[in-house]
């Protein structure tokens, strides 16, 4: 299990736990749920790179700990 | 951190030295030493454990401050700094799972309990987070995992991945695919190939299986050979051959086909090919003969009538002649409706029939025909001559008979009766009452003709008659001088008598003389009077008359009533009252005026007709003005009246003249007057450059007007001329004196050549 720290700047930061297997959706969707914004309408970056929803968390080398941009479409 | 330090030794040293009572403070060598030589008990080496002694050295402090709080009140405390504080926070221990959260965020990030994710991740359908000191998944058979969680063991499914199901797919089919490439293979492998030796065939067999074959044939011939032989002794075969012939005989054959139509033409069938013709397909109740049609042939019959209705043919090639010549199909009128009317025509011929003779024979018969009705022979030649034979000779031209105008000589005592009758009836001027030899006269006259001209001229003819009664009033007001007027009329009469109008005698008459409309110019100028007074006359009468005809354009004055004018200002006072004086000065000028003291103005003016040519001809402000009406009619009228004349200064035609005149008193032109204007007004004068250049161009110009135009500057056209007199010869010899000494003699051939 890891945790990672999701902000978008503008107020909203969640620590999400999440399995290093889930994919980058699945982490979206526990983010939807704890900040309650429709999980298509959330975009992850981490400087210039948006992550796609169908790759997993370890595929992208999301460790525990890290902070993910938090964007909205 | 540092200062603080410092005052933590500064307590150590004060404690050590009220503890141990050292001597020497001074060095900082010996502080740092004595705490170590303090916990020395438990160490044995400072180096070693310099890491543990620094924490130590943290933590002591406090026991010694509650120490010294309780013991000793001399020593101030002072409060620890926050940092220490915050190594106090560090302190609890964080909870394995949950690492603390860095200083920064800890705040505001929100975050779930494991147990709470856990639920939220079962409600998405995903595995629960995995605990790595927990071993709580077990596989089972069917590769699903059972996860032990805190509410019992569950069986977590994953969800059905599109990815994953299309690379299976994609794998499977690739193993399909391989699997058939396989089994074709293995088929291929199989069969047998071209060259392959049929493995139990060899030679031996081969060679046994031919002379199988050959030993049956002689066999079969040699059975053959004897039926032959047992049938010829019985008689058979007569029998046999016979019955082969009728059977011949009935066969059906070319004679059988004789006289069936083939619907197409001859030219389709080429020689030594064959064509399998069936018969065309017709209804059955029609009782049409049978007609032979090939399939491909009648296809391409249509192919190519197709073709040729896209071509859309003219209908007239222009050579008719030669179509005419076709015997077959003589031209028709419109034949390119013919297939409409008609339907197809579709060529055909019969089958042993030879056409070909048929036409022949039809060809040679027109031949036949016409050659009975037309001869070769054509009209016979002849010899053309130049000149007319007699026939040619009887035809004349018909000869245009010209009517001789006939003068009757005048003589005196005819001429005095009739200057007699024509006084009598002088007032009424009419024709029919002068006597019969002048009547006849100009009946003559009137019937003149006249070459090469319409004798329909009604202006002419009128003038004409005008003319003649003109001279008619002459002779009879002219009465007293009879010699005078016999000499006139006589001429007259021979200019009238002998007159024959043509162009150019016309024309000759006109020469010299200022044209005028409607008279010729052989009279004196006071037949203008007359004919003035004739017009007079006789417009009253023709007034009513000729009004409707004179619409045209011209309109005659009545000179009478400006006679009748003339009398009425007769009948005034010859003096006009003269003005009075003591009406201011208007009285004095118009008294002046009238005295001749003051000349009118408008003969001061001399020169405004000399100017008339310069006046626009074609183009005048009342044009304009005009013109600009008929373009916006409406507008104009909107905003003003109809247009009047200026009529207050009708007469005010001013002649000037502006001339310029340099300092030197040469008359200037338009543009050196403006220069020498401009000079003036802008107070700069020309440089002395252009001045210069000025000067010299009037010189050369002064020159220009001095030059003789007959000679050239050098004036050689005079030497010459006077070395000519001089030589008496009308040349010179050009040649230098070089070349009169070499040849003195060749000079004047020379010049001759020149």
């Amino acid at each position: 299990m890891i945790e990672i720290t999701c902000n978008d700047r503008l107020g909203k930061k969640v620590r999400v736990k999440c399995n290093p297997e889930d994919t980058i959706g699945d982490l979206k969707k526990l983010i939807a749920a704890q900040t309650g914004t429709k999980w298509e309408k959330i975009i992850l970056k981490k400087w210039y790179t948006i992550f796609k929803d169908h790759i997993r968390l370890g595929d992208y080398e999301i460790h525990d700990g890290m902070n993910i941009e938090l964007y909205y479409q | 951190m540092g200062s603080s330090k410092h005052k933590k030794k500064d307590k150590k040293k004060r404690h050590h030295s009220s503890d141990s009572s050292d001597g020497d403070l001074s060095s900082k060598h010996r502080k740092r030493r004595h705490p170590s030589s303090d916990l020395s008990d438990v160490d044995v080496s400072n180096k070693h454990k310099k890491h543990k002694k620094h924490h130590k050295k943290k933590e002591k402090p406090k026991d010694k401050h509650t120490k010294y709080h309780s013991s000793d009140d001399d020593v101030i405390f002072v409060p620890p700094p926050p940092k220490i504080s915050r190594s106090e926070v560090r302190t609890p221990p964080p909870p394995s799972l949950t690492p603390p959260p860095p200083p920064s965020i800890s705040s505001a990030a929100d975050s779930l309990s494991i147990d709470e994710t856990n639920k939220i991740r079962a409600k998405l359908g995903l595995k629960p987070l995995q605990m790595d000191n927990k071993e709580t998944t077990k596989s089972r058979d069917d590769g699903l995992e059972v996860i032990a969680g805190d509410e019992g063991e569950f069986v977590h499914k994953p969800a059905l991945s599109l990815t994953e199901k299309n690379k299976s797919d994609k794998i499977k089919a690739r193993i399909a695919e391989k699997k058939e490439k396989r089994m074709i293979e293995n088929k291929i492998l199989n069969v047998k190939k071209l060259a392959d030796s049929d493995s139990e065939e060899d030679a031996v067999s081969w060679v046994k299986k031919t002379k199988i074959i050959q030993d049956e044939m002689e066999k079969a011939k040699k059975k053959a050979q004897e039926l032959e032989e047992m049938d010829n002794v019985f008689g058979v075969g007569d029998l046999i051959e016979e019955s082969t012939k009728s059977e011949m005989k009935n066969f059906y054959s070319s004679k059988h086909l004789k006289g069936l139509e083939v619907q197409h033409s001859m030219d389709e069938f080429i020689e030594g090919k064959e064509v399998i013709l069936t018969l065309q397909d017709k209804d059955v109740l029609a009782e049409d003969a049978d007609v032979l049609v090939n399939v491909n042939m009648v296809d391409n019959e249509s192919y190519k009538q197709n073709i040729d209705r896209r071509k859309q043919r003219l209908n007239y090639s222009g050579y008719d002649e030669l179509e005419e010549m076709d015997i077959d199909s003589p031209s028709v009128v419109l034949g390119k409706y013919d297939e409409e009317i008609d339907g197809l025509k579709k060529k055909s011929f019969k089958l042993g029939v030879d056409e070909y003779k048929l036409k022949r024979d039809t060809i040679k018969e027109k031949l036949k025909k016409k050659l009975n009705q037309e001869t070769l022979n054509t009209t016979q030649l002849k010899l053309a001559s130049d000149y007319y034979n007699d026939t040619e000779m009887s035809v004349k031209f018909k000869k245009v008979k010209k009517k001789k105008l006939r003068v009757n000589p005048l003589k005196a005592d005819k001429l005095e009766r009739s200057l007699l009758l024509a006084s009598n009836n002088a007032k009424e001027n009419d024709l029919d009452d002068i006597d019969d030899v002048l009547h006849e006269r100009p009946m003559d006259t009137y019937n003149m003709k006249m070459e090469n001209e319409e004798d329909d001229d009604m202006g002419l003819q009128l003038a004409l008659k005008k003319a003649r009664k003109l001279k008619q009033l002459e002779k009879i007001e002219r009465k007293p001088d009879l010699a005078d007027t016999l000499i006139k009329t006589e001429y007259n009469d021979n200019a009238l008598g002998a007159i024959v109008l043509n162009s150019t005698a016309e024309f000759c008459r006109t020469l010299g003389d200022i044209p005028t409309y409607g008279k010729a110019g052989n009279r004196e100028e006071e037949e203008d009077e007359s004919l003035m007074d004739y017009d007079k006359n006789n417009l009253k009468q023709e007034h009513a008359v000729d009004s409707d005809e004179s619409n045209d354009g011209w309109r005659e004055v009545e000179m009478e009533k400006k006679l009748i004018d003339l009398k009425t200002i007769d009948s005034k006072p010859i003096l006009e009252p003269e003005p009075d004086l003591g009406k201011g000065v208007a009285g004095a000028l118009r008294l002046a005026m009238s005295k001749g003291y003051i000349e009118k103005e408008e003969n001061a003016r001399p020169s405004a007709s000399r100017f008339a040519h310069l006046q626009a001809k074609n183009y005048s402000i009342e044009d304009k003005t005009f013109l600009a009406e008929d373009d916006k009619l409406s507008r104009r009228d909107r905003y003003s009246g109809p247009t009047v004349e200026f009529r207050e200064k009708d007469g005010y035609k001013p002649n000037i003249k502006l001339d310029y005149i340099d300092d030197d008193g040469h008359l200037l032109r338009e543009k050196e007057a403006f220069r020498y204007l401009s000079h003036k007004f802008h107070g700069k004068g020309p440089g002395k450059n252009k001045i210069e250049k000025r000067i010299k161009k009037a010189e050369q110009e002064a020159l220009m007007k001095q030059m003789s135009s007959t000679d050239t500057p050098l004036g050689t056209l005079n030497m010459l001329q006077s070395k000519q007199k001089e030589t008496q010869s009308p040349y010179i010899v050009l040649s230098g004196t070089k070349s009169t000494h070499q040849n003195h003699g060749g000079s004047i051939s020379k010049t001759k050549i020149g």
